[in-house]
C-alpha cells in the first residue's frame, strides 16, 4: 500500500508503510519544530548531534514515555494520534537508557530472563549463549546487578535489549561507559552480525561517530531540536566537522569477505587482498564488512615495498593534503573508490615529495582494522 | 516467674492481631503506594495526607470516630454488622478493622518513599521491554524495594503490637476476644499487680527487640553481596 507523507515540507510518496512513520510530533522541547520521520521496517540508523539537542526526548516520545502530540505509527499500527497514545508496553519496541536501568534486587540472569520472557520474538537459547560469551557476561550471570561496574551494567542492559529482540529497538548512548577497545573489537561486530540475522529497525544514539559508522549506513542528525531526514555518513561527518566535534582521522572502509583461515580474515577491496587478524563476527564469503582504519596507523611509500611484516599494502591515489594544527599533514587518499585518511609528519611529506593525483602504497598491519 | 493463662491468651491475641493486620496491610498497601507513586494528579497530596493522619492524631480521636462508625445506631454500623455477621464494636474483627486504618501509614510511607525514589525509572525500563505494569510491580519494583518492604512490615507489626488507645476505645478488654497485651498490662497496673505487669512488659520488650533484630538481619541478608561461590549452572537453564 502506498501512503503519502509530508516530509520536510515536500510531499513524498512512501511505498513501505510497515516501517516507522512520525508526523508532526511535538513535545514541550520542540514546540516550534515538529518532528517528521519516515524509516523502513528494518535497518540500523544512527542518531547523533550536539548534547542537549533533543535526541533522548525523541526516543522517549517514540516510546510513549514523554508527553507529546502528533502521529506515530509502526508496522501498520498507530501508536499515537493527537494526544491519544498507546501504552509503552503495548508498542513493539524496546528502549535502552544511558544509565542502564537494570532491575535492582535481581541477578544478571534474572534481568535477562525477564526481558526474554516478555519478548514477542525471543532469541533461541543457543543464540543467547553465544551473545553471553561475546559480551563477556557469562561469568557475571549470578551477580546481583548492584555489584556491576558501569561498563558491565551497560553491557548487560544492551544484552537485555537484544534478548528482548523487539521489531523497533531504540538505544540511547548504550556503550558510553564500555572500554573502547572492547566496543570496537567485539561488541559492534557482534551487534552487526545479530541484526543481520534478526532484522529490526534500530535507532542507535551516540556521540561516538565511530560506533555509528560501524553499525549504520545512514544517520539522523539532530541540532537544536531540528531533526534531519536520514543522511549519508559523509554528510553527517561534515555536520560534525562544522560543529568542531568531528573526529575524521578514522576512515570507514567497506570490503567483500573472501575467506577466514586461522582467525585471519581475507577481504577483497577492488581486487586487492586485505587481511584482518581479529574476527568476532560470523562472516560468510561474499558478505560486505565495514571497518575503521586509524589515520595514524597508515604508512606511505613512494614505491611498492618489499616483503614486510605489515600484511596490508594498498595502492592509493593522493587526492588532497591538509595541514593540521599540530604540524602533521593529513592526506586524503582514494583506493577502489573509497576514501582513506593518513596522518604523516611534515618531514615524511617533504622526503616523499607528495604530489596530488600520484599513486602511492599505503601499508598497515592486519591488527589495525577495527570493528571486524 | 510465672505467666498466667490469661496473659498467654492476651499475648497470642496480640500476635494474631499484629500478624493479620500486617498481612492485610501488605495486600492493601503495596498497590495503594504504587498507584500513589504513579499518579500525577494534585489529588494525590490529599490522599497522602489522609493516609498520614493516623500518624499525628491521638489514637483516641481515631478510636472515637471508629466507635461512631461501628455503632449499630447509625447506618454504616448497621451495614458493617450485617456484612461481618455481628457488631464490630468490642469484637476481634473490629480490632483488625481499626488496626488496618491505624497502622496504614506505617506500611504505606516506607513503600511510597522507595517507589518515589526509583519507581518511575524502573517501571519505564520495564515497560520499554514490553513488561505490563502489574507484572512490573511484582517482578521489578517489589524485588528492587525489598529492604523497604521488610522495613514497612516490621514497622506495621511492631506498631500494631503496641496499640493501646484505639483498642481501648473500640475493643475494651474482653479476654480472648479483645484483651491484647497492652490492655492486660494496663489492667495489671490499675489493680496494682506490679509483678504481672513487669512480666508482660518484659515479654513485650523482648518480643519487639527480637522483631527489630530479625528485621535488621533480613535487611542484611537482602542487601546485595558478592556471590563468588554461586554454583555454575548451564546458561540456558538459568535463563529458562
Amino acid at each position: 500500500m502506498e501512503i503519502t507523507l509530508s516530509l520536510f515540507g515536500t510531499a513524498t510518496t512512501v511505498s513501505d508503510s510497515t516501517g516507522l512513520s512520525v508526523e508532526g510530533l511535538v513535545t514541550s522541547f520542540n514546540a516550534a519544530t515538529p518532528w517528521q520521520l519516515s524509516l523502513p521496517a528494518s535497518g540500523v540508523f544512527g542518531l547523533t548531534g550536539p548534547s542537549g539537542s533533543g535526541k533522548s526526548t525523541l526516543l522517549a516520545a517514540l516510546a510513549g514515555q514523554r508527553r507529546c502530540r502528533g502521529k506515530i505509527s509502526f508496522a501498520n499500527t498507530v501508536w499515537q494520534c493527537g494526544r491519544r497514545a498507546l501504552s509503552t508496553h503495548k508498542r513493539a519496541l524496546s528502549l535502552g537508557f544511558q544509565d542502564s536501568c537494570l532491575f535492582a534486587g535481581q541477578s544478571v540472569a534474572d534481568n535477562l530472563a525477564l526481558a526474554r520472557r516478555y519478548s514477542r520474538r525471543p532469541v533461541p537459547g543457543e543464540e543467547c549463549d553465544q551473545l553471553l560469551k561475546a559480551f563477556g557476561i557469562a561469568p557475571l550471570l549470578h551477580q546481583p546487578v548492584e555489584l556491576l561496574s558501569g561498563g558491565e551494567a551497560q553491557r548487560v542492559a544492551l544484552l537485555r535489549q537484544l534478548f528482548h529482540n523487539a521489531p523497533l529497538q531504540l538505544f540511547d548512548e548504550p556503550l558510553s561507559a564500555v572500554q573502547r577497545t572492547q566496543v570496537l573489537r567485539c561488541l559492534l561486530p557482534t551487534l552487526r552480525d545479530f541484526w543481520a540475522r534478526y532484522p529490526a529497525l534500530v535507532i542507535w544514539t551516540s556521540h561516538d561517530f565511530d560506533e555509528i559508522q560501524l553499525l549504520a549506513q545512514r544517520c539522523l542528525w539532530m541540532d537544536a531540536a531540528d531533526l534531519s531526514a536520514p543522511l549519508t555518513l559523509p554528510e553527517v561527518a561534515r555536520h560534525l566537522d562544522t560543529q568542531g566535534v568531528g573526529d575524521s582521522c578514522r576512515s570507514r572502509i567497506e570490503a567483500r569477505v573472501e575467506s577466514l583461515q586461522e582467525s585471519l580474515l581475507t577481504l577483497d577491496l577492488g581486487g586487492i587482498a586485505l587481511y584482518a587478524d581479529r574476527v568476532a563476527g560470523h562472516y560468510r564469503k561474499g558478505d560486505t564488512a565495514a571497518f575503521l582504519l586509524e589515520a595514524g596507523d597508515i604508512s606511505l611509500s613512494a614505491e611498492r615495498p618489499g616483503l614486510s611484516s605489515m600484511l596490508n599494502c594498498l595502492p592509493v591515489m593522493l587526492a588532497a593534503k591538509l595541514h593540521l594544527a599540530d604540524g602533521r599533514i593529513r592526506l586524503q587518499l582514494t583506493a577502489a573508490g573509497q576514501v582513506l585518511y593518513a596522518d604523516i609528519s611534515r618531514l615524511s611529506c617533504e622526503r616523499l615529495q607528495l604530489r596530488d593525483g600520484a599513486t602511492y602504497f599505503a601499508q598497515f598491519k592486519a591488527g589495525s582494522l577495527a570493528g571486524l | 516467674m510465672t505467666i498466667t493463662a490469661a496473659d498467654w491468651q492476651a499475648l497470642w491475641l496480640t500476635l494474631k492481631l499484629a500478624g493479620l493486620t500486617t498481612l492485610l496491610l501488605f495486600v492493601i498497601g503495596v498497590p495503594l503506594a504504587w498507584q500513589l507513586s504513579q499518579w500525577q494528579s494534585r489529588w494525590r497530596h490529599g490522599i497522602e495526607v489522609l493516609i498520614t493522619l493516623p500518624l499525628v492524631l491521638p489514637p483516641t480521636v481515631l478510636g472515637f470516630y471508629l466507635l461512631l462508625l461501628f455503632s449499630p445506631n447509625f447506618a454504616p454500623g448497621q451495614w458493617l454488622s450485617q456484612l461481618f455477621g455481628g457488631p464490630l464494636v468490642f469484637s476481634f474483627t473490629g480490632l483488625v478493622f481499626a488496626s488496618v486504618i491505624y497502622s496504614l501509614p506505617f506500611m504505606v510511607q516506607p513503600l511510597l518513599a522507595a517507589f518515589h525514589a526509583n519507581g518511575q525509572r524502573l517501571t519505564h525500563a520495564a515497560a520499554a521491554l514490553g513488561i505490563p505494569p502489574w507484572v512490573a510491580l511484582w517482578k521489578v519494583l517489589l524485588p528492587a524495594s525489598r529492604a523497604a518492604i521488610v522495613s514497612a512490615c516490621a514497622l506495621t507489626f511492631a506498631h500494631t503490637l503496641g496499640e493501646f488507645g484505639v483498642v481501648l476505645m473500640i475493643g475494651g478488654a474482653i479476654p480472648g476476644e479483645t484483651q491484647v497485651v497492652s490492655i492486660a498490662l494496663y489492667q495489671h497496673v490499675e489493680t496494682m499487680e506490679y509483678g504481672a505487669a513487669h512480666r508482660l512488659a518484659l515479654m513485650l520488650m523482648g518480643l519487639t527487640t527480637v522483631l527489630l533484630l530479625v528485621a535488621r538481619w533480613l535487611g542484611y541478608v537482602l542487601a546485595p553481596r558478592s556471590s563468588n561461590a554461586a554454583p555454575a549452572r548451564p546458561v540456558v537453564g538459568v535463563l529458562g
